[in-house]
């Protein structure tokens, strides 16, 4: 907490004084984007800057809400004060929300050192909501030192809250199957801890075991650099839970403070090379660095584009056709079509290594998409030399519980750097 | 003030003693569906743990469910809200509330008593209205 | 002059189907007809005849009572031989208050005991440490066994069947034990239920009974069930509850299928502690609400006491008979009753208690007609016990066993909430037991799912309440009834004494007693239950034993799905 400086809007100056109402106030201007927003967020901006950021993700069920209760405990003994931004997403027909995370958070929330503010996305499929960065600043001006975003991640979302957390921690609850397969991706990705939540069941250290295998699949990590630990922690028993404060505080020490206020763009996740793997059968190796890559890909999350299958310049992608996909006669988008074929060349073709870049592609509409239609694109090697690379891709459809049929053929040319 | 011009941010919870929390959950959900950004807690919220938690999470309206005899002890929460500087913040109280006891509960603040056989656009549109109040009560005051 | 009436008109046509005659008929005389569901989502005919049964027409199209497979009773006699017990829910203020209630009941026709303690008491405080407006509104104030002795005072526990309304710990049948044995009252006497013994039920949709852990709550239940087979032999340690899921929205059929669901993974939790089904199922016994739907709430008992008895045998392996009897308490439901117009509640309680009767429950407690409000006044909880009395005595219901059985329409709707029962259990199954299904929140998102829908039908005026949202009438203010709250001088000084009570006692002593508590949190192969009752017995109030064994076995923080 710092002195006023001149010309700060009275609210901003309370909330660095320390009233908790202030700060709610300027979390509400932020949230509703009212018209003092921009001018309160840089003045807090300005302010902030101490706070060790920490992001939590993981699906839903995974145990998240009671990791952060078992964190807030733990970091209360250790004398910190703690605010924590938890983030529902909206109904996205009434735009309305239960912003439920608060009531799992147990007996912390009445501390004085803990504040605990529910935000609803309010759309956004991000995870995070706009007014997210700037309720992150405040609260970091306000005197809390640790600062948590808890949010929902299914893997192929993790990436907003990748720009903006300094560390970065996502909660996979114990088991195996797709609950633990969605995640994957975006744990290749950003993940700067994993934790198997729910320890104190048989499975977890299975769990914690094929997480590791998983983390192989990076490159490996430079001298100095930080390794990212898979912890398992019992909220309920109460293990775990120290290490778990240990790593996160060692986490912050060794990359510092301050990652969201980097430039660049806010969604932009950090390209970390992925993985190749040596063996061309290796298929769960491919299959991985193909959804990587996918989980990358702002389009293929804002069109539900998915990956079935992939291997060395071959891929397998797919698609529902959805209102979202929809034209203005009401039939599937050709540029729908056209995004589903290019995606599986872009991973075909970019599946060995090296960047390829499209110089050229073509499709044919052959028959018409519904919407309600599942859409498979799938991509083949036609020739492949040094620079050029020729890919062949056909999408075909699937129609109630019928047979596939061929509904577009795409040809694409690549450049290889 | 025009209700389309913000999401009123409502809590509904329950304090006292009782636990049943079947209206208080359709409550919620009607909100939800109304529109509304919603906090919901589970029973025996203290009366310090609603007031802090109204602070930070700067509700609009405060929902008390009370089942049994918890509304007497509403006038309590009332006093507390007002000590915290909490005076725009409107409560409304739904549930079994005996007739002879609606008034004391009015006197101390309550801004509506919701009796059985309110329908939920009822219960939703009025707490629409106490939100929109709420917010310009915030400007008025300058807070 | 009359015509002669022509002789064809009398004599039925020989060619034609007398069901199509009375279709053809149905269908041009209804006008504008409506397609009904009841509420667990069976369509409902206008008409049943022998082609609705499955079984008519068979040799024994139907079982006999106390006979497999139990549809119509679990005794040969049922209440004929043997009338169901008037167990009238009391509690109330002070123990005094509350003991000079429960034998004004005993005198009007009330016949068993069923205690209900202050919600202080079910959220695990003692008087002391909640506000004062709030205690004794909705149950007796009971902190410890001189309480219970004066709340039981005139009562012989020996000789009257008891049932206390407290979930895990169990702590009053402790205070009512330690009192008993104080009198020198043989345990081996003492006949009565833990009502509401079922944590389940509780962590679903009675959050307030809900005080440890689930897996607390799981061990103190397995605990209590083997200590009580053991040492009171005429005691039912399970009783396993429909009530409060069926008052929380879920729909009859819903009730029953995650009653006996529950059922069923406590019996196999017994099982899996080493327990044989036939030493303790016989002391099984479940907890139902009756609501106005008449014939479904019959058509539920039916069903479940068919379904229950199949279950005990084949799942559970159950050998003997008096392991597959389905023994119930139905208890009318509140939340049928409304605010207006009280006066009418009493109509809607004779034909919810009805149902229950014709039910074939073995225990039942009637609402009184201001129930809607508070705690019910003296006048009404006596026009509720009559109300028993007069089905008995003036209607006779007791004369004929299992009446409605052969009724087209009762026998098609048992066959069919059967099957529908069935396949929510199966669902139950899928999720991998109650247990693991309540965790996870799968069964109370179906409850609110259904509450919602309910909640639609009434706001949209296809449920139709009578008073509430039709036939309204604006009532004078004295008609409604008054409330009738504790003198809060005679609570005060309740509270004081009490205070002074417990700073008296020996600080050592009640050290003790919680480290014994602890100590046998802490060994999976001690008895909490056992350590409860001595810890009641040295001395130890409601709250520490709660605390302490919250603090040991886990707080329960039930799960709140919206």
């Amino acid at each position: 907490m710092t002195a006023r400086e001149p010309g700060e809007s009275p609210l901003v100056a309370r909330a660095l004084a320390g009233d908790r109402r202030a700060v709610a106030r300027l979390l509400t201007v932020f949230d509703d984007d009212g018209a003092d927003a921009r001018r309160a967020a840089a003045e807090l901006a300005a302010h902030a800057g101490r706070a060790l950021v920490i992001g939590i993700t993981g699906v839903p069920g995974s145990g998240k809400s009671t990791l952060v209760n078992a964190l807030l405990g733990e970091w209360l003994r250790r004398g910190r004060r703690i605010a924590v931004v938890a983030i529902d997403p909206s109904s996205p027909i009434t735009g309305g929300a239960v912003l439920g995370d608060r009531i799992r958070m147990g007996e912390h929330g009445t501390h004085p050192d803990v504040f605990i503010r529910s935000f609803s996305a309010r759309g956004e499929l991000g995870g995070l909501s706009r007014a997210t960065r700037a309720a992150v600043d405040c609260l970091d001006a306000a005197g809390y030192d640790r600062v948590i975003v808890e949010t929902v991640g299914t893997g192929q979302s993790e990436t907003s809250i990748a720009a903006l957390a300094d560390t970065r921690v996502v909660v996979c609850p114990p088991g195996l199957g797709d609950d633990v397969q969605a995640i994957k991706a975006g744990v290749l990705e950003i993940a700067d801890l994993l934790v198997v939540s729910k320890g104190d069941l048989p499975l977890a250290q299975e769990t914690r075991r094929e997480m590791r295998e998983m983390l192989t699949l990076r490159r490996p990590v430079p001298e100095g650099g930080w390794k990212t630990p898979v912890l398992v922690v019992s909220a309920s028993e109460g293990s775990g839970v120290g290490e778990l404060v240990d790593a996160i505080e060692a986490h912050g020490e060794l990359r510092g403070r301050g990652r969201r206020r980097e430039g660049g763009d806010e969604r932009a996740p950090e390209l970390q090379p992925i993985a190749v793997p040596a063996d061309a059968n290796d298929a769960p190796a491919w299959r991985a660095r193909l959804a990587a890559l996918v989980a990358r890909d702002g389009l293929c999350a804002t069109l539900g584009i998915s990956l079935v299958d992939g291997g060395p310049g071959r891929s397998e992608v797919q698609m529902r056709v959805e209102p979202r996909h929809l034209n203005f006669n009401g039939g599937c988008h050709g540029g729908a079509i056209f995004t589903l074929a290019d995606t599986a060349f872009g991973l075909a073709s970019n599946s060995h290594g090296p960047v390829a870049s499209g110089i050229d592609a073509h499709i044919t509409f052959q028959v018409a998409v519904k919407p309600g239609d599942r859409l498979v694109a799938r991509a083949t090697e036609v020739r492949r030399s040094r620079r050029i690379g020729v890919y062949r891709v056909e999408v075909a459809c699937t129609r109630g519980g019928g047979d596939e049929q061929l509904v577009s053929c795409f040809t694409g040319t690549v450049y290889i750097k | 003030m025009n209700t389309n011009d913000f999401r009123p941010r409502v809590l509904v919870t329950k304090i006292g003693l009782d636990g049943h929390d079947r209206g208080s959950r359709i409550v919620a959900a009607a909100c939800r569906d109304a529109g509304m950004e919603v906090i919901y807690t589970p029973p025996w919220q203290t009366v310090d743990a609603v007031v802090k938690l109204a602070i930070e999470e700067d509700v609009d309206v405060i929902g008390i469910s009370s089942l049994a005899t918890d509304h007497l002890i509403v006038p309590k929460l009332m006093k507390a809200l007002r000590a915290a500087g909490l005076d725009d913040v409107r409560v409304v109280v739904g549930g079994i509330v005996p007739d002879n006891e609606e008034p004391m509960l009015l006197e101390a603040g309550v801004r509506q008593v919701f009796h059985p056989g309110s329908t939920l656009d009822d219960i939703t549109a009025r707490i629409r209205e106490y939100a929109s109040e709420a917010r310009q009560a915030r400007t008025a005051a300058g807070v | 002059m009359n015509k002669p009436v022509a002789a064809t008109l009398l004599e039925p046509r020989a060619d034609a189907d007398p069901h199509a005659n009375w279709e053809r008929e149905y269908r041009e005389s209804i006008g504008p007809d409506r397609s009904i569901e009841n509420v667990s989502g069976i369509a409902i005919k206008p008409l049943y005849t022998p082609r609705d049964w499955a079984r008519y027409g068979s040799d024994v199209p139907l079982s006999y009572p106390g006979q497999p497979d139990y549809t119509r009773g679990i005794y040969a006699t049922m209440h004929r031989g043997r009338t169901w017990t008037q167990r009238q829910l009391v509690g109330l203020g002070t123990p005094a208050d509350y003991n000079a209630r429960l034998l004004a009941m005993m005198a009007s026709g009330t016949t068993a005991v069923s205690l209900i303690p202050c919600n202080s008491v079910y959220r695990g405080y003692d008087m002391d440490t909640v506000d004062a407006e709030l205690l004794g509104t909705c149950g007796v104030v009971i902190n410890n066994v001189e309480h219970m002795q004066r709340s039981l005072d005139g009562v012989d526990v020996g000789t009257v069947s008891c049932a206390m309304n407290d979930p895990s710990p169990f702590t009053l049948l402790a205070f009512m034990l330690v009192a008993a044995e104080r009198r020198g009252t043989d345990w081996r006497r003492i006949a009565g239920t833990s009502n509401q013994s079922d944590y389940l039920s509780h962590f679903v949709a009675n959050h307030m009974f809900y005080r440890l852990s689930l897996p607390g709550a799981r061990r103190v239940l397995m605990d209590h069930i083997a200590w009580c087979n053991e040492h009171l032999p005429r005691w039912n340690p399970m009783s396993v509850v429909g009530q409060h899921m069926q008052q929380a929205g879920a729909t009859p059929a819903e009730a029953m299928a995650f009653t006996l669901s529950t059922a069923i993974q406590n019996a196999e939790d017994c099982v899996a502690r080493g327990m044989d089904p036939d030493a303790f199922l016989p002391r099984f016994t479940f907890f139902f609400d009756i609501s106005l739907n008449f014939f479904e709430e019959v058509a539920k008992f039916r069903a479940g006491r068919r379904i229950w008895a199949r279950v005990a045998k084949e799942r559970l392996g159950a050998r003997e008979p008096r392991s597959w009897r389905f023994k119930f308490h139905g208890q009318t439901s509140g939340v049928d009753l409304t605010r207006q117009q009280p006066l009418n509640n009493v109509a809607r309680v004779t034909v919810q208690a009805m149902a229950g009767i014709f039910g074939g429950l073995q225990s039942l407690h009637t609402d009184a007609y201001d129930e809607a409000l508070a705690c019910p006044s003296e006048f009404g909880a006596r026009i509720a016990v009559a109300t028993q009395n007069i089905l008995r005595e003036e209607a006779h219901l007791t004369d004929v066993i299992d009446p409605l059985g052969g009724s087209f329409y009762v026998e098609s709707l048992t066959d069919q909430m059967e099957q529908k029962i069935v396949s929510i259990m199966k669902i139950v199954d899928d999720a991998g037991g109650m247990y693991q299904a309540v965790e996870a929140g799968v069964v109370q998102r179906m409850i609110g799912a259904s509450a919602m829908r309910f909640q639609n039908r009434i706001d949209s005026g296809e449920q139709v309440v009578v008073g509430v949202n039709a036939y309204r009438v604006d009532e004078a203010e004295d008609e409604r009834p008054l409330v009738e709250r504790p003198d809060p001088a005679v609570m005060k000084h309740h509270i004081d004494e009490f205070v002074a009570w417990k700073a008296a006692r020996s600080q050592a002593d009640v050290d003790r007693a919680l480290d014994r508590l602890t100590r046998a949190a802490e060994d999976r192969a001690d008895n909490v239950f056992g350590a409860v009752v001595e810890a009641a017995r040295a001395g130890l109030t409601h709250e520490e034993i709660c605390s302490r064994l919250r603090r040991d076995l886990g707080f329960g923080h039930p799960l709140a799905v919206v």
